[in-house]
């Protein structure tokens, strides 16, 4: 008897225990600001007053962070820091490095940030807009006089082309990948930097718009520190690349504070040279930026719907239920699907060399037959917009892109999907038909039979390639579904200079989002032939097609400045591209994903926040949406 | 065998544990004939409609016969819908923020208050201190609130074709009901929907059919393995026990979860069907049985009726059908009860790691956990997604180890009431 009583008691606790763990986490409450604080500035259009300076004894690293002066972000870094090294690709470092057509600009800056809602690029440590000579072979810009790097010595002319160099003699990811456009980038003065283009055999500049993106896209690093480096490294590429350095010196308005196994952080220089008038004005509002390193996506949602995160960047599915059913001061940057600006084309490559899928009627038909709303509404959560709302071409759903084909010219190409009749049509008129009545249709007396993959894990993706194999079933070809796991699939996918094995029919891969070259960029990657034969391929076009047509096109793309003829070029690649599918958008994705929880700070960007120009939702650290921090308040 | 037969169902336990496990087995029989569904079709674009009925709006409108009832607080319930007394402050704060007086404003009288929000919000104005999801909810409420104040009956009107203009079909009142047996187009979702938009009853009552076969056939396995593996070493003895004791011994330390993910890892993902996987985990987990078997077999080998048969020239193979499996038999089938158990929960186990069966073929209740937790449905409250396959899972094994522990009080004589 009495061991029953404590078996009932001990299951009790149990249970209570349970209980409390599965109650819901109550938000953070928005902390008092401390008496060191400034007033915070309520006016959404006024911006907030100069932090007055901290009095307060200086925090060591590990301490906790004051809530008040702290902006926690998710999703942006997994697992330990490794290295503070901008030269290197693989410090594992986003709070600081993460160069890139919009690149993260907290410590390490580029000369202009691009902003991907207008398509413009604005200055940052450059003063002014850079001009090309005539010949369009020399671009030209200027150094701000007041860009200080954070030892307190100005930025120069002569950093910005000792770093192209020290890329170059390194053979650095960004050496390597700009060395055929970029002849040479040399200072004329201390504050002029003229970047020469590489020349074709006609003397005009092999790409221009290469050129010209380099300058938001590549950080500038002060030239002593890089010395120092070398001396360092004794000239060791190895050991150049691979040095943790710690003493970088840095430009941006925040260095490292600390960083270890759990957490990342950086802390405002409060010496920043943007608080110049001539940049910003003024320092940004957070003197922190940190990030804690989650196990995974539900541990980073949990934390962000407790309030205990800012900024989120990472798919949350369902987040309109955070606002709707749990009333949380949650938002994005729509307030409606599709929730954010979608940036780029996750896409569905077909293997060309399968049996069949050289054949244009079963590509198309197969794109034809996936139901694209169920894909946006289940796999996506609608954060993406429809096909109904934005038709497929090559082109993002920005405006600026756009309005760059001629929707009118390539109507009739674009399918709308789940149009079963149509595609079942396509395969009869092309004599793809069932002929030994088992259902599923035969080619040349073979039974149509893919497998549909996408990498272990990527739950949205895994859900979107679900959907692809059930439209197989509906048109008679046979779609199964295997997810290899990340490390396997990336290596049988990169490699280029084979053909693909089996197991490999359709497959999903990622397209370029928004960034100065685009969607020239992005068309490249997905359509041009140079890619084949590349053993480890990350740029495009992996399921090796190849047109000579496009070929063409892509090349002359870049010199082009007439607007009517880009237009018209443009609509013959998105005419051709509808026509061939070689491969086919599933769903449109943002660039960044971008959720904010206001229990602590609000004035973020949204649509229509009134901000000129518009700040983008890139989790305020990324290209142009870093003047979102210079915006925020604390909720009072 | 009458007898034992009787034994056994008069144990209370047993009893209880049978039922419930019937019960299970007829639904999972019955259901499909009544609901003959694709399990895996997806019916619902978007993820995880709760649990409720579904009934077409369109056909709903479209009945042949409309009903009147004038039921008491009908508008009061609606009103109710879109305007909660939470909803009614938040107006009053906005119209304060936005320079109301406060005198004016009495939240308790709906029309006054109405027209006072109608004539003063406008989505643009921005207030000092608000969030932009305060700001969101208040465009929202106000979005709701156009139903509340339109005048009249709704007016359903078709688009004409050649014309593009509109043509009216009806009116519908407020007070105007069908009957839902009237209405062509219901769906009862009791389970509601998962992430990928299928009917979660339907896929919960397939996986358990899957995921009970997988446990027999993995239970099967396991029990064969180690009947065969222990009668041998308990029986033969010597060199023959040595051997098979020293691997049963090996796979004792190594843990035979830890085997069984690193065997599924390397199987890939394409040869993983619902079958593979049982077969992988029966393999791996015999261990146990071997060893109690042997250790079964080992004292009933010198008893004087084995030793009679020995006398007798019995075949080894005869001695143990004949002479030693009876008397092992009632624990046997504990074993393989217990085995079978486990088997469903390793699957399980398995499919929550991305190890499991491939999710186009056939959902198991492992798979339906996995994506319920890629979509983080325990975190976000659709308990609908994840509660009822433990609820199955529990009450599968539960029931199967009732029937075991009843088992085990009708034969094991310590135990006997």
């Amino acid at each position: 008897m009495r061991n029953k009583i404590l078996t009932l008691l001990s299951l009790l606790a149990v249970f209570a225990m349970l209980l409390s763990a599965c109650g819901t986490p109550t938000p953070a409450a928005p902390a008092e600001p401390e008496a060191t604080q400034p007033p915070a500035q309520p006016q959404a259009t006024e911006p907030p007053a100069q932090p007055a300076p901290t009095e307060a004894p200086a925090l060591k690293p590990g301490d906790p962070l004051p809530r008040t002066e702290t902006l926690y972000f998710n999703g942006l870094q997994w697992g330990p820091v490794v290295c503070w090294n901008p030269y290197s690709s693989n410090c594992n470092n986003a709070m600081a490095l993460a160069a890139g057509d919009n690149a993260r600009v907290t410590m390490f800056e580029t000369p202009y940030l691009y902003n991907m809602l207008d398509g413009k690029q604005y200055p940052l440590l450059a003063d002014g807009d850079y001009s090309w000579n005539a010949e369009r072979t020399e671009l030209t810009f200027k150094i701000k006089p007041a860009a200080k790097w954070s030892d307190g010595t100005p930025v120069t002319a002569e950093d910005v082309a000792y770093t192209w160099a020290t890329h170059v003699k390194y053979n650095t990811g960004t050496g390597a990948g700009n060395k055929d456009y970029i002849e040479d980038i040399v200072a004329l003065d201390p504050k002029t930097v003229v970047i020469k283009a590489k020349l074709d055999a006609n003397g005009k500049a092999v790409n221009p718009l290469i050129v010209s993106a380099f300058v938001s896209s590549n950080y500038v690093v002060q030239k002593a520190w890089t010395q120092k480096l070398e001396q360092r490294t004794g000239g060791d590429a190895a050991k150049f690349l691979a040095d943790t350095a710690e003493d970088v010196v840095f430009s941006g308005p925040y260095g490292p504070f600390y960083a270890d196994e759990t957490k990342v952080v950086l802390v405002r220089n409060d010496k920043y040279w943007g608080q110049d008038p001539s940049m910003w004005g003024k320092l940004p509002a957070p003197k922190y930026l940190a990030h804690a390193i989650f196990k995974d996506n539900a541990a980073g949602f949990a934390a962000f719907k407790a309030g205990e995160v800012d900024v989120s960047q990472q798919f949350n599915a369902n987040i309109q239920d955070l606002w709707l059913k749990e009333g949380l001061p949650v938002s994005t940057y729509l307030p409606d699907p599709p929730y954010g600006i979608g940036a780029s084309l996750p896409t569905a490559f077909y293997n060309l060399n399968s049996h069949g899928l050289n054949l244009v009627a079963v590509r198309k038909a197969i794109a034809m037959a996936v139901d694209y709303d169920t894909i946006v509404a289940n796999a996506m959560a609608n954060q993406s917009a429809t096909f109904k709302q934005v038709p497929r071409s090559l082109m993002n759903p920005t405006p600026g892109e756009q309005a760059l084909y001629d929707h009118d010219a390539v109507k009739d190409l674009q399918w709308a999907g789940k149009d079963y009749e149509a595609a079942k049509k396509l395969l009869d008129e092309a004599g793809v038909v069932d002929t030994d009545g088992d259902g599923w249709r035969e080619y040349e007396g073979k039974k149509l039979s893919y497998v549909a993959t996408c990498p272990n894990g990527w739950s949205d993706w895994q859900a979107a390639i679900e959907i692809v194999a059930a439209a197989g079933k509906e048109i008679g070809i046979e779609i199964t579904t295997n997810y290899p796991e990340w490390s396997v699939y990336q290596t049988v996918v990169t490699k280029s200079d084979a053909p693909l094995p089996a197991g490999y029919d359709i497959f999903m891969m990622w397209s370029a989002g928004a960034g100065p070259t685009m969607p020239w960029g992005r068309i490249r990657n997905l359509l041009s032939s140079e890619w084949i034969g590349q053993p480890s391929n990350w740029s495009g076009n992996w399921g090796q097609y190849k047109n000579e047509r496009v070929d063409e096109l892509i090349k002359a793309i870049p010199n082009e400045t007439n607007p009517d003829k880009l237009k018209e070029m443009y609509t013959e690649l998105v005419k051709i591209y509808l026509t061939e599918v070689p491969s086919f958008t599933l769903m449109y994705r943002p660039q960044n994903f971008h959720a904010v929880n206001e229990s602590v700070w609000t004035n973020f960007p949204h649509q229509d926040d009134g901000t000129n120009p518009p700040v983008p939702p890139l989790n305020l650290v990324d290209g142009w949406s870093i003047a979102g921090l210079y915006n925020l308040t604390l909720v009072k | 065998m009458k007898h034992t037969l009787r034994q056994v169902f008069r144990s209370g336990k047993f009893l209880f544990g049978f039922s419930i496990f019937v019960s299970l087995v007829l639904i999972v029989l019955i259901y499909p004939l009544l609901v003959p569904d694709d399990p895996l079709r997806i019916l619902g674009q978007g993820t995880f409609f709760p649990p409720g009925i579904y009934v077409n709006t369109y056909d709903s409108i479209n009945t042949s016969t409309k009903y009147t009832l004038n039921l008491p607080n009908a508008d009061v319930r609606r009103l109710e819908s879109k305007l909660s007394q939470e909803d009614r402050l938040a107006m009053r704060e906005w119209l304060i923020a936005a320079g109301i007086a406060e005198s004016e404003i009495d939240i308790e009288n709906t029309s006054s208050l109405l027209a006072l929000w109608n004539s003063n919000y406008d989505p643009k104005k921005s207030i000092p201190g608000m969030t932009n999801a305060r700001r969101n909810y208040f465009i929202r409420l106000n979005n709701s609130l156009k139903g509340l104040t339109m005048a009249g009956d709704l007016v359903v009107a078709s688009k004409n074709a050649e014309s593009g203009g509109l043509e009216d079909l009806g009116v519908v009142k407020d007070t105007d009901y069908v009957n839902i047996s009237e209405v062509a187009n219901v769906r009862l979702l009791l389970l509601g929907t998962d992430n990928f938009g299928r009917d979660m009853l339907t896929e919960l009552v397939t996986a358990t059919r899957v995921s009970l076969q997988i446990g027999f056939v993995a239970g099967l396995i396991a029990t064969l393995i180690g009947l065969t593996l222990g009668l041998l070493a308990g029986y033969v003895g010597g060199i023959v026990d040595d051997i098979i004791m020293f691997f049963t011994n090996l796979f004792t330390v190594i843990p035979s979860f830890v085997l069984l993910i690193l065997i599924s890892y390397s199987l890939g993902q394409e040869q993983r069907g619902a079958f593979t996987v049982a077969t992988v985990i029966g393999f791996t987990s015999w261990v146990w049985t071997t060893r109690a078997v042997r250790a079964q077999v080992v004292s009933l080998r010198n008893r004087d009726h084995v030793n009679l048969s020995k006398l007798s020239g019995h075949s080894i193979a005869h001695i143990i059908i004949h002479d030693i499996l009876p008397y092992i038999a009632s624990y046997v089938v504990m074993a393989l009860i217990l085995q079978i158990s486990s088997g469903i929960l390793a699957e399980a186990g398995l499919s929550i790691l991305g190890l499991g069966p491939k999710t186009t073929e056939v959902p198991t209740l492992g798979l339906i956990m996995r994506w319920a937790m890629i979509y983080q449905a325990h975190i976000q409250g659709n308990w609908w997604a994840y509660l009822p396959v433990l609820v199955t899972i529990a009450l599968i094994t539960f029931s199967m180890n009732l029937m075991n522990t009843g088992l085990d009080q009708v034969f094991n004589p310590a135990l006997r009431d």
